[in-house]
């Protein structure tokens, strides 16, 4: 026993627990716990709902597209292509493609003058447009015509040297209209008062004042929708979820 | 031989039970100095095994490749280039050469004993 703890054998296990303690903490390193799903119960049943929605709308959206299915397969050849028509019809109204007309309202962006002689004409920028367009969205409107250009799911808004553009043609100097149809005019508009939009346009010198009317037409979207980078996606096997 | 292992295991337990860990950039320093203790370790069982064992030899080996190695990972870091591969592949080829030649004098060692009970055997029964 008094041999066992020499000189010789105490420095080859000094270094054998060096190379344990290296190990350990190079373990250690490595394991570092990864980031911990720190939401309380309340987060994810809020989550959970959330991700509930998605899934009746898709679920509501499938039984929709089935019950057209079901339509055509019952159908003779004659009718087939008459509700074929009528789907197509209704798709060109879901795009802006088919000129619209409802109850809605007129907003006009037009500027202000604080002070006549030391101000520039106002003007807005495309930037602020596009804020005010997911405002409106957001608010309820469902259709949106800026001047007499419609705006549909893939018009850009741009500026392009000092102007702002919608649908590759100039808006024009202010005042501007912006013609909009939605179910709701009420509710609408108390959105668009209170909206923090009116802020953004003051400081550009620009105001907007809103007036319903019962009959508003927007223009249908006449430019060419460019699908050549669409595909169709992967349909999925039967029984995939 | 009992004595390494049992401070090699409790070097781990104490790494484990401080719960030591080190700043995620330096873990490839780290990485290469294990590497080259390891190297280090199974060079210095199989010098043992080859009965060439030099103390004075296994403890600057040691220390000596474990910094050069955590030095060649810092000079790489430091000039873009990937040295600690270099590193990693040195003694990785090292480490399996060792692992072999241990492997292959066990099995001599396992042969020679195996033998000499034979022998024992038949000398004990022809007496």
């Amino acid at each position: 026993m008094k041999n066992v703890f020499t000189k010789h054998k105490l420095m080859i296990g000094l270094v054998c627990l060096l190379i344990g303690f290296m190990v350990a903490t190079l373990f250690n390193t490595n394991k570092q716990p990864d980031s911990r799903d720190t939401r309380d119960t309340w987060e994810i049943r809020t989550a959970l709902q959330e991700e509930q929605k998605v899934q009746q709308n898709l679920y509501q959206e499938i039984a929709e597209a089935e019950k057209t299915l079901i339509e055509y397969q019952e159908q003779t050849e004659h009718q087939q292509i008459i509700s074929l028509k009528e789907s197509i019809q209704e798709l060109r109204e879901k795009a802006g493609l088919t000129e619209i007309v409802g109850k809605g309202m007129i907003i006009t962006i037009e500027p202000i003058f604080l002070n006549e002689e030391l101000q520039e004409y106002p003007s807005i920028n495309a930037e602020l447009l596009q804020l005010f367009i997911n405002e409106l969205n957001a608010s309820g409107a469902n259709e949106i015509a800026i001047g007499n250009q419609r705006i549909i799911n893939i018009s850009p808004i741009r500026d392009v040297n000092g102007k702002v553009y919608v649908n590759n043609s100039s808006i024009g100097n202010l005042p501007t209209d912006i013609h909009i149809i939605t179910k709701d005019i009420e509710k609408f508009r108390d959105y668009i008062e209170v909206s923090e939009i009116n802020d953004y346009f003051a400081l550009e010198n620009v105001t907007i004042s809103i007036r319903e009317q019962e009959k508003v037409v927007l223009p249908k979207y006449d430019g060419a929708i460019n699908l050549q980078e669409v595909h169709v996606g992967d349909i999925p096997e039967v029984g995939e979820s | 031989m009992l004595l390494p292992a049992l401070f090699l295991l409790i070097g781990l337990l104490l790494g484990f039970m401080t719960n030591l860990s080190i700043p995620e950039e330096y873990s490839n320093y780290l990485s290469i100095a294990v590497l080259a203790a390891l190297d280090t370790l199974f060079g210095g069982i199989r010098a043992q095994l080859d009965s060439k064992f030099d103390q004075q030899v296994f403890i600057s080996g040691f220390f000596f490749n474990v910094s050069l190695a955590a030095l060649l990972a810092f000079l790489g870091v430091q000039l873009g280039i990937d040295l600690y591969l270099a590193a990693i592949f040195a003694f990785g080829v090292r480490l399996f050469q060792n692992l072999a030649i241990i492997r292959r004098l066990l099995l001599d060692k396992y042969y020679l004993f195996k033998k000499t009970k034979k022998n024992n055997d038949i000398s004990t029964k022809i007496n």
